[in-house]
């Protein structure tokens, strides 16, 4: 079962051209076997042309491409029979009702809609009776992941999938991941909310201008970027202006008590630490940066990859 | 009132922007074929005997009276100028007009864009305002063009005024009756299939006025621009026809939409069925489905129109009053000849009609693409070819099954005015021998979409192109090989013709290829 190993989505330096503009500009991607894969980028970074490319809808002008190792260009129907999609803008036929366009689109796929699909369209709270002329935005969105979910799938690729959900549905559709997740299927997730992939990710992808920025889990990203510390110093802490690596540092000095705060690189925090003892530290909290401002630190950046 | 209006200015300025294009371009094409028109004639005609011989031919012809509308002044040289622009060309203004004005009303409230400005400080009744002041501009400019282009080709003003005039009133009227049909349904299609159905069957009103039941023709502004009589003592009161209609029209309109609310038709949409039939698992039983209700209209449509077209085939004799007349039915080959010739006439013209059908199935597959709907059948196991063959399937079998359609109708609609049963192989013949010329414009058309979904308006162009060259061909005396181009020109004429199998395999040939390259751009294209 050498098969199981290799990457379910593979993307190597995958460069897509419209007219003069390059949407995808080297973009690299792994996904592996039975992840949830958190896949980040600002508007506009290529993320949906990435998964439509992965689709076979789109011809990539350089790069490599694969999905369970075959073509998308060229064993898109094969490969498609094995996944699921939820588009990033959902749109259906406005005469056909949902239920119907539930089951084509679950038989376009080469499944039968049973028992699972009923269940899907009760715990969505979907009517499947309405025409998809009078959906709202929540219930386009509704109808596409019931189509995606109800069916057996090794690979679901899913773009921003929860705009337009409300929080209950949110909910649902965690679980609906999850549950995926535990029947060994693999999740690659477009998402701008970052909780949603901080709770669902394994991994995550962070592109920009159709590059990848950063790659990997959360923890390693953690590892990368910047601590926030926050401390309560008997004195004034000497020297830590000047220890390379600190940022935004604040002092309150208030006599016997100075709380000092300032972000930090990983690589300082053996100096910061050593400055903030000697100055006779009481309380001392540290916290990991959140995804947000991992996500925050790389769109301002404006050199892909650099450490800050 | 002033607040629900307010913004129509601004609304208007930004529609003839927006579509700048397509009125330059369409208003061109009409105004170019009325110059011509009025230019070429003393040409093609030199002496008023000529013009007079030339008119009663027309006349003569009810095939001709049917399309074009009767000329009443046959010493008019304007008036048989224009004798194809005062009727079935007005039928071009009409549409141009309905486009435009569907394109800012119910076009934009389904896309969600009437909401987006609807939000914003522009009155609720503005869209529609701005609309109709779109259309009403529209008329009134290709009017005044089509008015100045007939003075430059060298025919009377007061005249080539009234004749304008007439384009102007029927792009009134079509302006009031797709305002109306806009409000009457929320899909952007079914309103389009109401007010060109209105306008089809207001065109087959006056074509059956004019050739048997005369006062029918007063029922249609089609019949109202031949007999406002603008070349020789124009009836300016006919005027207040089109004006007033276009008034009714325009203030149901507009009391339909005070009561409606935005993006709804005036029908709630029924719920349907909670499940998909187990059939649906393909793309063409899907396509079937989306077109269903569609080719279920234009059937009907096929059926009535076939029926009426074939209903005056026996009365045509008859028609033929005068010496001048029997003359040219002797000349012709007898009464038998004279209705086989109608028929060929008429079944050319249903020919293109059935193709328009094929031309609506590519633009809106270019639509679902656009709109991610082909994305959404891509992603699943379904390829490529799959998607394009079953819309193109629609396409060409919905086209064919159409002109058959017609074609059986007509032959019924012979039968049912007093013809032997032996008519129907006749007719079927000389239907079925102009499949391959719908085939190949079908194919084009399915071509322009498999090049690029932008693009597949240019099915209309080719189809509209076609049909234009046809009619300018014998006009300004095109060489042959141009007005070859047109697939229709081929069709032999039957049952007036012999049964030539040499243009029929050439068109089937090159539909077929043009089909195979189109399949093949379609497999490599960037879809989306």
């Amino acid at each position: 079962m050498a098969q199981t190993r290799q990457d379910v989505v593979s993307v190597e330096g995958l460069v897509k051209r419209f007219g003069r503009s390059r949407a995808l500009d080297g973009l690299d991607l792994h996904v592996r076997p039975g992840e949830v894969h958190g896949f980040l980028g600002p508007n506009g970074s290529g993320k949906s042309t990435t998964l439509r490319a992965l689709l076979g809808l789109l011809r990539p002008d350089s790069g490599r491409a694969s999905v369970f190792g075959l073509d998308p260009w060229r064993d898109a129907e094969t490969i498609h029979r094995r996944l699921a999609y939820v588009p990033g803008d959902v749109a259906l036929w406005p005469h056909l009702t949902g239920g119907e366009i539930v089951d084509l689109l679950l038989r376009m796929r080469g499944s039968t809609p049973g028992a699972r699909r009923d269940e899907l369209v009760e715990r969505f709270q979907l009517d499947p009776g309405k025409r998809a002329r009078a959906y709202s935005k929540g219930n386009r969105q509704k109808v596409a992941l019931v189509a995606a979910f109800a069916g057996p799938s090794e690979l679901l690729v899913l773009d921003e999938p929860t705009s337009g959900l409300d929080p209950l549905m949110e909910d649902v559709f965690n679980q609906c991941v999850a549950e995926h997740k535990a029947a060994g299927a693999t999740v690659l997730l477009s998402s701008h909310i970052l909780g949603e992939v901080e709770r669902l990710a394994d991994r995550v992808t962070i592109i920009r201008d159709g590059r990848t920025v950063e790659t990997g889990t959360l923890e390693e990203l953690r590892h990368l970027r910047r601590t926030r510390i926050r401390a309560v110093v008997a004195r004034e802490a000497d020297g830590l202006a000047e220890v390379p690596g600190v940022y935004d540092l604040q002092v309150d000095g208030r006599p016997g008590a100075h709380t000092v705060s300032c972000s930090i690189e990983p690589d300082s925090l053996e100096a910061v630490l050593e400055s903030l003892t000697r100055a006779g530290v009481r309380t001392l909290t540290s916290a990991p940066p959140t995804l947000e401002e991992l996500f925050l630190d790389v769109y301002r950046d404006p050199t892909p990859g650099r450490l800050r | 009132m002033r607040s629900r209006l307010g913004g129509t200015a601004l609304l208007l300025v930004q529609a003839m922007l927006r579509d700048r294009w397509l009125l330059a371009g369409w208003g061109l094409v009409l105004v170019a074929v009325t110059y011509a028109s009025a230019a070429a004639t003393p040409t093609l005609y030199p002496r008023a005997a000529d013009r007079v011989a030339a008119a009663q031919a027309i006349d003569a012809s009810p095939a001709v009276v049917a399309l074009y509308g009767p000329i009443l002044d046959v010493h008019s040289e304007g008036e048989l100028a224009m004798t194809k622009l005062t009727v079935l060309y007005a039928v071009f203004v009409a549409l141009l007009v309905l486009v435009v004005v569907r394109r800012h009303t119910r076009s934009e409230e389904e896309n969600g864009c009437a909401e987006l400005a609807g939000g914003t400080a522009v009155g609720r009744g503005a869209p529609l305002a701005a609309a109709l002041a779109l259309g009403a501009t529209t008329a009134t400019v290709l009017g005044l063009l089509a008015a100045a282009a007939d003075v430059a080709g060298s025919l009377p003003v007061a005249g080539s005024l009234a004749f304008g005039a007439s384009w102007t009133g029927i792009g009134l009227v079509a302006a009031g009756l797709t305002a109306l049909a806009c409000q009457l349904s929320a899909s952007t299609r079914t309103c389009g299939a109401v007010a060109s159905s209105a306008i089809g069957l207001l065109f087959l009103v006056r074509a059956v006025g004019d050739v048997s039941v005369h006062w029918l023709s007063w029922l249609s502004p089609w019949g109202w621009s031949t007999r406002l009589r603008a070349w020789s003592d124009p009836r300016w009161w006919v005027l207040l026809l089109y004006a007033g209609s276009a008034l009714v029209l325009t203030a149901l309109a507009v009391a339909l939409r005070a009561r409606r609310d935005l993006g709804a038709g005036l029908v709630a949409p029924r719920p349907g069925p909670a499940r998909g039939a187990s059939r649906q698992r393909s793309a063409l039983a899907l396509a079937l489905r989306l077109h269903r209700t569609a080719l279920g209209g234009w059937t009907a449509g096929a059926l009535v129109g076939g029926v009426l077209l074939g209903s005056v085939v026996p009365g045509i004799g008859s028609f033929l009053g005068g010496s001048a007349g029997r003359a040219m039915v002797v000349r012709l080959g007898g009464r038998g000849a004279l209705e086989d010739s109608l028929v060929a006439a008429e079944l050319s013209i249903a020919a293109v009609v059935v193709t328009c059908f094929a031309v609506t199935v590519m633009t809106r597959a270019a639509n679902d693409e656009r709109s991610g709907r082909t994305e959404a059948v891509l992603a699943t196991s379904t390829s490529r070819l799959r998607v394009l063959g079953a819309t193109a399937a629609v396409a060409l079998a919905g086209a064919s099954w159409l002109l058959l359609v017609t074609g059986s109708a007509m032959a019924v609609g012979i039968v049912l005015a007093g013809r032997s049963p032996h008519v129907l192989g006749r007719v079927l013949s000389a239907t079925v021998v102009q499949l391959p010329a719908v085939w190949l414009v079908a194919a084009l058309a399915v071509a322009a979409y498999s090049l690029r979904p932008t693009w597949a308006p240019a099915g209309w162009v080719l189809l509209v192109g076609f049909v234009t060259l046809g009619q300018l061909g014998e006009l300004l005396d095109l060489p042959s090989w141009v007005v070859g181009v047109s697939p229709y020109v081929h069709v032999p004429r039957l049952p007036t013709e012999a049964l030539d199998p040499a243009p029929l395999a050439v068109l089937t040939v090159a539909a077929v290829a043009v089909g195979a390259a189109a399949c093949l751009r379609f497999s490599v294209r960037d879809v989306g």
